[in-house]
């Protein structure tokens, strides 16, 4: 029993002298001075190369144009909301839940904070429950029970003052951890 | 029986056979090595093997078969292509179509329960080096391998799984990529990601981040549809087997399959 | 027979036996080591712990039911031995469990899941997963009692003995195809490939599950944030498997079947493979239900079923309930104690090197022995976190949402 495993070992030939090998192999021996800075500026181009590449290849990756479904839409009159009430008729189209409150109106994203999955909201539980891990939300959006850290994002809304209809923006979020819903932009006072 | 002796002569001595197969039937110790060593496919194998390397109950024939259900999966994933389109309008309308009413239409099957079969046998055969130690060295290089090829072997499923788009496909891929979303400053809503800033401004954002390079976009969508299709069907394969090829290779140069010194 | 299938609702519905599994696994092991004596400290340790689940038991009733069928498991393997190893008793153990198997199949919600297309190849994986550790073990029982008694392992009677590749080789694997081939088309014609309804992305299905090897990092997701588990604990995974054979040193037990030459390596790579990697799975496929929850595995999967989510956070268990104050409005102060935890369970391994595991430090070097303990310590967070849950209803150790750094 061997103590070293080498299946295989590749012992370089020392050319015969004189040989055609021998001469390249003398002609190409470098200088001591030289070696470190050409093996230095080698595998810096080597390394820029290859990064360069990389993010070349990673770039290309991330479209500058999407073809994705609108993020922005008009969404009627406050008046064809009820108070208290959570409106799902842009659910299907947008993603998009309409709340009235009797101050304000947002608009909360429908896609579960925890993995993207759509919750639903149960009017006789007061609530959105998450069919997939079972995350639960309050109607203002934030969470309470379930895997997800933390609450519904809302999407930017605003009101056109040329023909006083509520306008969403999905493009925009705000981030209640953040602190941002009391960003005037992601709400309507009224 | 005579006369089927001598149609087999006849053909194995005709100068096509002989053009394709140099050797001839393999009856004598030296034919048996030229036929190892003169065919492609053959010669990925030495010409002789250890005894031990030969049971199944040593190798439990498992990186075998997750090399044939690679290959099954190959076949069978080529015939599936040539019904399939990767857009939304078609893509689930395709897979009906090949269930229902392309000929023989047991394809799409085969191809579902390989890819199980193959991430299964992977696994038992990760099992059985790991039980044999047979990732020591010299075999540590090509148990590193094995890991890469583990990891695409899932990659494979995981992009083919979202292919026939329907309930249970883009709600898993759904689930899936949120993960990346989560990726530690290159996510969305990783930790540290908030850190990244240039002024007020975030820079990681649902339209840049891990998750968007994925699926080419903000959700599940038509471009994730066909970014997946590209990588099952022509990225992922080519760099496993282009790793399969070495890894091959490699437990020959590594001395054959591992035995007890 | 009801009371059977609540017997066993209750034992898996009580996540601990997530524990039973793994400690009976350990038994295995064990067993296998010691020849089916309970003579060392090891087997007196479990014991113990059968002792400790029965009293414990006692006080809380789904407990009661796992500690009788721990002390029963425990009783029946100190019995079987060595004998464990037999041709005869795994034989007798297939039988009996595809047995129950092909029974279960009579219980309209076991058939309901375990029946759905998707989930025939989970469960042949079960089987196979058994059949194989079961060949592993005894091969490597078989071959210790050879070391001990000063023998060599069978593999090694055989190293000098050379086969032709034709036709010993190629015939095997033309062989090993044929059938592959035959199982593969009787399965493709027997069982159809699941196609649901076209994709709808305003409706979520009710559990929304990802692909099935990827549900043990699905389940994971119940304990930890996505960021750890679907990018960090799986990264680590890899790496940690990579980095195997650089950290494993010991020469011995390469190209053969052993298990007294390895112990720790083969206890570590067990565990994480059969109890944490493929149970898991094993629980995300067939024992979540609707919203996640916990289903035994002949209850009915019923999408209103209640279950009250009460987690609380370390901060909040310390701060409210235990010292009465309200939460400080800082996070470094808020998340003081668990961070206190964290910090102290990741710098465990210089204390490690210094103390216990001196001997593998010495023999393994710095580098490796840091590297692996980390590794180690990160696999271990898992188990642990799963317990705390169980136990405390804990659901993060440490919660930063202003950093969105969560443990
Ligand atoms: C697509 C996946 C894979 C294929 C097709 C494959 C194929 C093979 C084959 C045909 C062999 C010859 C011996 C045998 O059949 O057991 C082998 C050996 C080996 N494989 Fe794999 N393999 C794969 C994945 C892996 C993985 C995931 C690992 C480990 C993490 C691994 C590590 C090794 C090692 C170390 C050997 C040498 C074993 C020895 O010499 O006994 N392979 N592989
Ligand atoms: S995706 Fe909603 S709870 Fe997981």
């Amino acid at each position: 029993m061997s103590e070293e495993i080498t299946p295989y070992q590749v012992v370089p030939k020392t050319p015969l002298a004189g040989s055609a090998a021998a001469d390249i192999r003398e002609q190409g021996e470098m200088t001591r001075r030289s070696f470190p800075f050409v093996i230095t500026a080698a595998w810096l181009a080597l390394t820029a190369a290859l990064g360069g590449l990389a993010s070349v290849l990673g770039r290309f990756m991330f479209p500058n144009v999407l073809f994705e479904p609108v993020q922005k839409f008009k969404a009627g009159f406050v008046a064809d909301y009820a108070v208290g009430e959570v409106d799902e008729r842009w659910k299907d189209k947008f993603g998009i839940w309409l709340v009235r409150t009797e101050e304000t109106v947002y608009a909360l994203i429908s896609v579960c904070t925890h993995l993207g999955c759509t919750p639903n909201w149960l009017p006789t539980q007061n609530k959105f429950k998450c069919p997939c891990h079972g995350s639960g939300y309050y109607k203002s959006g934030v969470n309470f029970e379930g895997p997800t850290p933390r609450p519904l994002e809302r999407a930017k809304i605003s009101i056109d003052p040329s023909d006083g209809q509520i306008v969403v923006d999905k493009s925009k979020q705000f981030h209640q951890e953040r602190g941002e819903w009391t960003d005037p932009e992601s709400f309507i006072k009224l | 029986m005579a006369s089927v002796r001598g149609i087999q002569e006849g053909i194995v001595n005709s100068q096509i056979w002989k053009s394709v197969f140099r050797v001839g039937i393999p009856n004598t110790n030296r034919k048996r090595v030229l036929a190892v060593l003169g065919s492609l496919i053959l010669h990925l194998h030495p010409v002789k093997v250890r005894r031990s390397g030969v049971r199944m109950s040593y190798t439990w024939c498992m990186g075998g078969t997750s090399f044939f259900l690679f290959l099954v999966e190959t076949v069978t994933g080529l015939l599936l292509m040539f019904y399939y389109r990767p857009t939304i309008e078609y893509a689930f309308t395709d897979i009906m179509d090949l269930r229902e009413q392309a000929p023989f239409g047991i394809m799409r099957e085969m191809h579902r329960w390989g890819a199980h079969a193959m991430v299964i046998a992977v696994w038992l055969h990760m099992f059985r080096v790991f039980m044999t130690g047979s990732y020591k060295p010299p075999r540590e290089f090509n148990w590193n391998v094995g890991v890469i090829l583990l990891v695409l072997t899932l990659l494979l499923s995981f992009t083919g799984y979202l292919l026939p788009w329907d309930q249970l496909a883009i709600w898993a891929i759904t689930v899936g990529s949120s993960m990346a979303r989560a990726t530690p400053g290159a996510g969305n809503e990783g930790p540290m990601s908030g850190l990244i800033k240039l002024g007020d401004i975030r820079l990681i954002h649902a339209g840049d981040d891990a998750r968007f390079g994925l699926i080419g976009g903000r959700s599940i969508g038509a471009a994730t549809l066909l970014r997946f299709y590209v990588l099952h069907c022509v990225a992922i394969p080519l760099v496993a087997g282009f790793l399969m090829a070495i890894h091959f290779w490699r437990v020959r140069k590594d001395g054959g399959i591992s035995g007890p010194l | 027979m009801t009371f059977f299938k609540d017997f066993i609702n209750v034992l898996s519905a009580a996540s601990i036996s997530f524990l039973l599994l793994s400690s009976t696994f350990g038994c295995i092991i064990y067993f296998c080591l010691l020849d089916g004596r309970l003579r060392s400290k090891g087997g007196a340790a479990f014991v113990v712990l059968g002792v400790i689940y029965f009293v414990a038991g006692i006080f809380i009733r789904p407990l009661l039911y796992l500690a009788v069928a721990y002390v029963l498991i425990l009783f029946g393997l100190s019995n079987l031995g060595p004998r464990l190893w037999d041709k005869k008793t795994g034989k007798w153990l297939l039988i009996f469990g595809m047995l129950g198997f092909f029974v279960s199949f009579f219980d309209p919600n076991f058939y309901l899941i375990a029946a759905k297309p998707d989930n025939v190849p989970i469960g042949a994986m079960i089987f196979l997963l058994g059949i194989f550790t079961w060949i592993a073990l005894r091969k490597a029982y078989l071959n210790d009692k050879q070391i001990e008694a000063g023998g060599i392992p069978w593999e090694k009677t055989e190293t000098s003995e050379k086969l032709f590749v034709w036709p010993d080789l190629v015939y095997t694997e033309m062989l090993c195809m044929i059938l592959l081939t035959i199982v593969m088309i009787v399965w493709s014609v027997g069982l159809r490939a699941p196609l649901e309804e076209a994709a709808n992305p305003t409706s979520s299905p009710n559990p929304a599950k990802a692909p099935w090897y990827f549900l043990g990092l699905q389940e994971m997701l119940v304990y930890f944030d996505p960021w750890l588990a679907g990018v960090v604990l799986p990264g680590l995974i890899i790496v940690g498997l990579m980095a195997i054979p650089y950290i494993d040193t010991n020469p011995k037990g390469a190209g053969y079947f052993t298990f007294i030459e390895r112990k720790w390596e083969l206890g570590i790579f067990l565990y994480g493979f059969l109890v944490l990697w493929s149970f898991l799975i094993i629980t995300g496929t067939f024992l979540r239900g609707p919203n996640w929850n916990f289903f035994g595995p002949y209850e009915y999967w019923d999408p209103n079923k209640l279950v009250p989510l009460v987690n609380i956070d370390l901060s909040e268990l310390v701060w409210v309930q235990w010292l009465g104050q309200p939460l400080p409005k800082l996070w470094p102060i808020r998340e003081m104690f668990g961070i206190i935890l964290v910090v102290g369970y990741m710098s465990l391994p210089p204390l490690l090197a210094a103390g216990p595991f001196r001997r593998f430090y010495l023999k393994m070097g710095a580098p490796r022995f840091y590297v692996g303990a980390f590794l180690f310590l990160v696999m271990m967070a898992l188990p642990i976190k799963m317990v705390l849950r169980w136990l405390f209803n804990l659901k993060y150790i440490v919660h930063i949402g202003e950093l969105f750094f969560n443990v």
